[in-house]
Formats: structure tokens, C-alpha cells, sequence
């Protein structure tokens, strides 16, 4: 008898596994190197680009191609699209992406300890947290901002919270189901206290949805910021994208491009991150995984 | 504005005689009207409330002694002459006879008496009504003004929604009048009775069959329509819901002017003479130094705003009074833009570039909900005090309490304001710049302007009978305040009235805030 080998099963970690699945998915690739031109046009731009973006450069309202030093256009002041467009890149993605930071710090605390211990704490935090989900998102945001002024930081911080509903019952659902699998129940036999169990334990098997619902959720934080600043309420004095369409709305019917510029690039961010966030989702469900 | 010599002491003869003159041929009775506004009133009483909200339904309820036309002169409405006393110091209006409130109640001189006594002690515009001592009633068709000093502004004080002539019987129970419940279910003597009044929605005015000018009203009723915003109000008029409404916005101006069926003129809004200008509070560095005021308005370019922003509705506006009335004065500086001046004033005032090519940094206020649709002046002021080497910051209120409070109290360094004339420079001007009016309230002098020679110029206008001395003192006045820049005046609002074509509807210099009596439908609606 000899001794042969037992067949080597190649050992492949989930992250890298996932990886794998989601470079299958074309559309979810498209949605990446989309996002990264996004980020790198915006973090990188003023290399090419470096002017004051309130500097009234030309006529107003002088449409796209109709002059070189001017390639997108002017705005309702006469100010470079191209450079406001630029500069409004990075606090419009910041925007996005702390509000759907704060919207998982929220929900999943939330979530994971009404999920984790049930009973009153369930009943007491899903009520707290239905309480948020009825209040009309909008005006509810609109409210937070006009009260505590406009900026950047609490814009970010109305979204966040009027956001975060969603997850916790998400986390929360996910937590109900896995702290009833063995290998939770075979932690807590071996001594393992409530800490190590929610953060340790269960936190790590429950991320992938979440992480799924926080990338979506960057693209909702992007377009309810571009709200909020059409509605008037967005800060003054950062250029976002979603300021741009604010300011020269009342102007939309006389020329259409300094709307529809910030508003395509609103729309190919949140498309690129939606793409993403559908790759997550596909790659980090087992189910959905084809081999 | 036409306050002659002739309008004081001549004319009321020949007016009298006049009357109102005959009624129109082709004025037909009959059918409604839907006025739509984005503007809801407090109440209905303007004895006690200004604003245009209040005034539009409150002129319709209530009569004034007088009536206004679109040349500034005066007619007889409720007084059916008025007379001055040689030393100008009374006023005799002969009313009506036999003229009855909606509840049947006859109008007196007691109540014309008891009306401007209400006023002079609860309306915001003090110097209306100010020097007048004591209303006397000899008979109940005569009341004599008593005033402490010749007050020119007067007369015109009695038109429009200056001067509602309240009921004695039903304001006079010794409730407060700014708060009594009459307020919101009022009864006067004018050309229309209030049908219903559903606050923040609607009010409904029905003829008046009773109304002392016979013939008239010629409309059966009016339905004031009250709606969230400016957006609607130019989607109402457009599809015909609403026959009559008022505008500022240019995109909706424009858009309506194309719209067939509809008028759209500027003319109605020279007696409220809204102006919008850039408020400085002259208390605090670096703007108590009149060089930095100047340099920042040779930043600014009227033309640009006129045409860029106010997409060419706007009329030019470079004075304290508005330009359209007879006072103004055409020499005003206009601080064309002048980049190169504005820095050498900024370093003469001691404000060097640092090695970044700043000079210094400040805020403006923004006024909620108005800027956007005006433009966007502090945007475009942004932009341009860049260019000198100011950095502006704009601060946003969160809504319109917290931004008059912030002027009141003066909390702010720069603001837009819009603030508008009313008639006679004695109430809508003089306010702004007399050192006597620094109060915390708002649309008082919140920029704490104080020259001494500028009060004394306008309390000596304010009493001067004769109207080209007058139009002298207020061009010294302008001569002045033109040096100093408390304010820089901008540009008119670009208020348009917009009605059906075919309604008839004369518009004096109060537009909609004077009785419609003489407003008919040319054809079948």
C-alpha cells in the first residue's frame, strides 16, 4: 500500500474567493473602474485643472464646445463648469460616504443588540428604531439642517440619521438567525462572554449584506445631498455637486448644461457605486455563486 | 410723485367737482375673480398689519378717505373733498354722507377719528401718522387732522391700505386691536364683504350691494387663493385657474409673457417701491470705514446683475428713493465697476494683500428662501470680492425670523435686503437712514447709520410743504447718503402684475392694494 497524497483542496479564504466572483460579474467591474475614474478625476483633476472655482471666467451661461477655455461651459455667473465641477466632486462623494459611515455605526449597533439579546431590549430599540423609519426621510433631514444651519457636517449628520433604519433591521435579522447556529452556541460553551460574541462571533458572518446596504447606501446619501441642495439647504459655501444644480436651476430653461453636467455626474457616481454594491451582493451570497 | 403745490391746496376743489368721473361706458357687471398669491396675511386688518398679504384683501373690505391714481394723484373716495388750512397744520375731510358699514352701521367722522388714532399707535410705519394730535369731528361728515407740524406725506397716507377707516363700534370695545378677533372677520365699509376666511388658504369676498358709489362694484365677488409658493402661483396663472396675480421672479415673468391671454406689466408697484440692495452695518470693522463700502461697490457691475442675473425684468436702482418717482435724484454716483479703484481704496484704508493676495474676510447674510429666486446677488458678490482680495463667507438663516433678528440686533457684517419706499419717502425712506430710527427691529436703520446732516435734511423734508424745496432737500439728502453708502442700492424687484386680458384692471401706484370697484370682465370669463 502506498501512500497517496489525499487530493489537495486548494484552500481559497472567502475575501478572496468573493474577489474572484465578483470580477465575474461584468457589470460589477464596468461599476468599478467607473467609481475609480470618478474618485481619481476628482482627488486628481486639479493637477490638470487648477483655477479659483468662484472666478467668473466668461459670459454667463455659454454652452459646452462653444469656447476652448471653457470646455463644459459657464454657469449663471459666468464661472468654469469644468473647475466647479471638480471642485464639488469631493464633498459631494465625502458627503456620501460619511453619512453611509454613520448610517452603519447607527444601524448596526442598533441592530445587533436588539437582534443579539431579544427580548425588552429587541422590543425597546425596534420600536426607537420604527419611530425613525415613519418619520418622512426628507422633511425629516430638512428639519435636522435648517435647525442646526447648513454645512457639510450636518448635512452628513441628516442623512445619517435619517438613514440608519434600514440597517439596524437588517443587522438585526441577521443576528436572529446566526445566534442560533452551533458555532455560537459552541463560543458561548466555552466561555465566551456577550462581547466577544456580538463583535467577534456573529458581527463578522452577518457583514456581507451589510456591507452590500452600506454601499448602496452611498449612493442614496449622494442623491439626498443633491436634494437637499436644490431644495436651497445645501452649504453655501462648499461647491457640491448638488449646489451647482441648485443655483442654476431657475435658470434651466434658458440653459439646460449647467444642471445636467453635475447632474449626470451624480447620476454615473451613484450608478457606479449601485453596480458595485450589486457585485457585493453577488459575490458574497453562496447561493447566487456559479462555479 | 407728483405732490404739487396744486395737489395740496388747489385741487380739491376741482376734484371734488371731477368726483370720480363717469362711469365707463363699456364697464360691465357681473362674473369673479381669482386673485392666486404665495403671500398669506396675518389678517385681514391693515390698520394695524402692513404688508401686501393684508393689504390686497383689506383694501377691497375697508374704504380710505382717499384714492390714488397711477400719475400720484389724488381722488376723493370716502372724503368727498379735503381741504388745508392756510398754515398747513389741519386737514378738513368732508365725508360721504350716509355711507354704511357691512353690518349697516353708519360711517362716521368718529370713526374716521377713531381709524387714524388706531393706526398712529399700532401700525409699523410711525411717521405716517405721527404728527398728527388730535382728529376732530364737529359733525359726523367732517373730521379735521390736527397735526404739531406740517406733514406733506399726509395726503397720501389717507389712499390705499395707509389708512382702512375701521368701525369705532366693533374695535372700539376696548380689546387690543392688533389681536382682536375682528381681525379675521372684519367689517367695513369698501366695495366687497368677506365671504369666508379659511387662514392659509383662501379668502373669499363677496359684492357689497350696498357700497356707497353707486353701480359699483362691478364684480359680484374676488377669491384670494393661497398658495405654498412662487412656482405655483406661475403654474395657476399660466393654465387660467387664477385670473390675477403678482410675479418677481424672472424665469416666470418671461414664461408668462409668452403665454397667450395673459398681461404682464411692471406698472402697479411705484408706490411700493421695492428696492434690493447690499446693507452694511456701519458699526462694525472693516465696514465702519466708508472706503471699504465704496470699494465694494465698485466691485459690483449693475449691469451684469440686471442682465445676467435678474435676466433683464429689473429696472436700475441707485438710490434711496425709487427712480420712478419724482424725488429721485438722476446725479446719484452709480459706482460703475471699477476694479482698480476698489483695491486702491481697500489699501488706502489700510488693508494690504497678505502673501496669498488676501486682504481680509467677512460674511454676508443671506436672506432665506429670497436670494435664490433674486438672482443670486451674494453669489456673484462672492465672486467679485475675490477679485480685491476679500473672501466672503455667506451665512444662511435657517428661516426668516432668525435673519431679521440677526439684522435687528445687528449680528451681521453684509446683507441683502429688500426693503421698500411706500408712497412717500417720510415712511418707507427715512427710516432706513435716520440716526434717530436705530432700533432693534427690523427694516428700522439696522445698518446704525448715523450722520447728522442727513437728519436734519430729511426731518426738514419730511415737514416741507412746498414740493421743490422739498425734491432740494431730499436731492442733498441723496448727495449724501450717495457718499456714505449705508446701503448700495442695487436694482428695483422686478414685481410684475400678471391678469387676464380680459379683465380691466386700472393700476394705480398701489396695483392690487386699492379698491377694485372699477375692475370688470371685458367678456364672459
Amino acid at each position: 500500500m502506498t501512500d497517496t497524497p489525499a487530493p489537495r483542496i486548494e484552500a481559497v479564504s472567502p475575501l478572496r474567493e468573493a474577489w474572484q466572483q465578483f470580477l465575474r460579474n461584468k457589470p460589477a467591474v464596468a461599476g468599478l473602474v467607473l467609481l475609480v475614474a470618478i474618485v481619481a478625476f476628482v482627488l486628481y483633476g486639479r493637477y490638470f485643472v487648477d483655477a479659483d472655482p468662484y472666478r467668473i471666467v466668461w459670459a454667463p451661461l455659454s454652452a459646452p464646445g462653444a469656447n476652448e477655455a471653457v470646455p463644459l461651459g459657464t454657469d449663471f455667473l459666468g464661472r468654469d463648469m469644468l473647475v466647479l465641477l471638480l471642485k464639488g466632486g469631493a464633498p459631494t462623494i465625502a458627503v456620501g460616504l460619511s453619512a453611509a459611515l454613520l448610517t452603519v455605526i447607527i444601524g448596526i449597533s442598533v441592530g445587533a443588540l436588539a437582534g443579539y439579546f431579544g427580548g425588552w431590549i429587541d422590543d425597546l430599540l425596534m420600536r426607537f428604531t420604527e419611530f425613525f423609519q415613519v418619520l418622512p426621510a426628507l422633511l425629516f433631514a430638512m428639519v435636522l439642517v435648517t435647525l442646526f444651519a447648513p454645512s457639510l457636517v450636518t448635512i452628513s449628520f441628516a442623512i445619517g440619521i435619517v438613514s440608519w433604519p434600514a440597517t439596524a433591521r437588517l443587522t438585526r435579522a441577521e443576528f436572529l438567525r446566526i445566534r442560533e447556529l452551533e458555532y455560537v452556541t459552541a463560543a458561548r460553551s466555552i466561555g465566551a462572554g456577550n462581547q466577544r460574541i456580538i463583535w467577534k462571533v456573529i458581527l463578522p458572518n452577518a457583514l456581507p449584506p451589510l456591507i452590500v446596504s452600506a454601499a448602496l447606501t452611498v449612493g442614496v446619501a449622494i442623491l439626498f445631498e443633491a436634494g437637499l441642495s436644490f431644495l436651497g439647504l445645501g452649504d453655501p459655501n462648499t461647491i457640491s455637486w448638488g449646489l451647482m444644480i441648485g443655483q442654476n436651476r431657475s435658470f434651466l430653461l434658458e440653459a439646460w448644461w449647467p444642471v445636467a453636467i453635475p447632474g449626470m455626474a451624480i447620476f454615473l457616481t451613484v450608478f457606479a457605486v449601485s453596480l458595485v454594491g450589486d457585485g457585493l451582493n453577488d459575490a458574497f451570497n453562496p447561493k447566487l455563486r456559479s462555479r | 410723485m407728483r405732490l404739487t403745490r396744486r395737489t395740496f391746496f388747489g385741487a380739491s376743489a376741482s376734484l371734488m367737482a371731477l368726483g370720480l368721473g363717469p362711469v365707463s361706458a363699456q364697464a360691465r357687471r357681473g362674473g369673479e375673480l381669482v386673485i392666486v398669491t404665495g403671500e398669506n396675511p396675518r389678517h385681514l386688518n391693515p390698520a394695524v398689519q402692513s404688508g401686501v398679504a393684508t393689504a390686497v384683501p383689506g383694501t377691497q373690505i375697508f374704504a380710505s378717505p382717499l384714492r390714488v391714481d397711477e400719475n400720484w394723484d389724488l381722488h376723493p373716495y370716502l372724503a368727498q373733498s379735503w381741504e388745508w388750512a392756510d398754515d398747513g397744520l389741519s386737514l378738513t375731510l368732508n365725508l360721504v354722507p350716509g355711507v354704511k358699514f357691512h353690518d349697516g352701521q353708519p360711517v362716521t367722522s368718529e370713526d374716521v377719528a377713531f381709524s387714524i388714532m388706531t393706526i398712529k399707535a399700532n401700525h409699523p410705519f410711525q411717521t405716517m401718522f405721527g404728527p398728527v394730535d388730535t382728529v376732530e369731528t364737529p359733525d359726523e361728515n367732517t373730521a379735521i387732522i390736527r397735526l404739531s407740524q406740517t406733514h406733506p406725506a399726509l395726503l397720501l397716507a389717507l389712499t390705499g391700505a395707509l389708512c382702512p377707516i375701521i368701525p369705532k363700534h366693533v374695535y372700539g370695545d376696548g380689546q387690543d386691536i392688533p389681536s382682536h378677533p375682528a381681525n379675521t372677520a372684519p367689517i367695513g365699509c369698501g366695495p366687497f364683504k368677506l365671504g369666508e376666511y379659511v387662514a392659509g388658504q383662501q379668502i373669499t369676498l363677496v359684492r357689497n350691494d350696498d357700497f356707497f358709489l353707486e353701480g359699483r362694484p362691478y364684480l359680484d365677488g374676488i377669491t384670494i387663493r393661497i398658495v405654498p409658493d412662487a412656482a405655483s402661483v406661475t403654474l395657476s396663472l399660466e393654465s387660467g385657474e387664477a385670473d390675477v396675480g403678482m410675479v418677481t421672479d424672472a424665469t416666470a415673468i418671461n414664461r408668462l409673457n409668452n403665454t397667450d391671454g395673459l398681461t404682464v406689466t411692471p406698472r402697479g408697484f411705484e408706490g411700493i417701491g421695492p428696492i434690493q440692495w447690499v446693507a452694511f452695518n456701519t458699526r462694525v470693522a472693516p465696514l465702519d470705514d466708508v472706503r471699504v463700502r465704496q470699494a465694494i461697490a465698485y466691485t459690483m457691475d449693475r449691469g451684469f446683475i440686471l442682465n445676467a442675473l435678474m435676466r433683464g425684468v429689473a429696472a436700475s436702482q441707485k438710490s434711496p428713493i425709487i427712480e420712478s418717482s419724482p424725488f429721485y435724484n438722476p446725479d446719484m454716483p452709480s459706482y460703475d465697476i471699477d476694479l482698480d479703484r476698489a483695491n486702491a481704496l481697500l489699501d488706502e484704508a489700510g488693508h494690504p494683500r497678505d502673501a496669498d493676495g488676501k486682504r481680509f474676510s467677512m460674511t454676508m447674510e443671506t436672506i432665506p428662501g429670497r436670494d435664490a429666486a433674486l438672482g443670486n446677488v451674494p453669489e456673484y458678490l462672492r465672486s467679485q470680492l475675490r477679485e480685491v482680495g476679500i473672501d466672503l463667507e455667506l451665512r444662511a438663516s435657517p428661516d426668516f425670523p432668525t435673519w431679521a433678528g440677526r439684522l435687528a440686533s445687528g449680528d451681521f457684517q453684509m446683507s441683502m435686503d429688500i426693503v421698500f419706499n411706500w408712497g412717500d419717502p417720510v415712511i418707507g425712506v427715512h427710516r432706513t437712514y435716520l440716526s434717530t430710527n436705530i432700533r432693534p427691529v427690523i427694516w428700522s436703520n439696522t445698518q446704525g447709520y448715523a450722520n447728522p446732516e442727513v437728519d436734519r435734511l430729511l426731518n426738514e423734508a419730511g415737514h416741507e410743504l412746498d414740493t421743490d424745496r422739498r425734491r432740494d432737500l431730499y436731492f442733498q439728502f441723496q448727495d449724501i447718503v450717495g457718499n456714505d453708502l449705508p446701503v448700495y442700492w442695487l436694482n428695483a424687484l422686478p414685481y410684475h402684475h400678471v391678469f387676464d386680458d380680459r379683465i380691466d384692471l386700472p393700476l394705480s401706484i398701489w396695483g392690487l392694494m386699492q379698491a377694485m370697484d372699477e375692475v370688470y370682465w371685458t367678456e364672459d370669463r
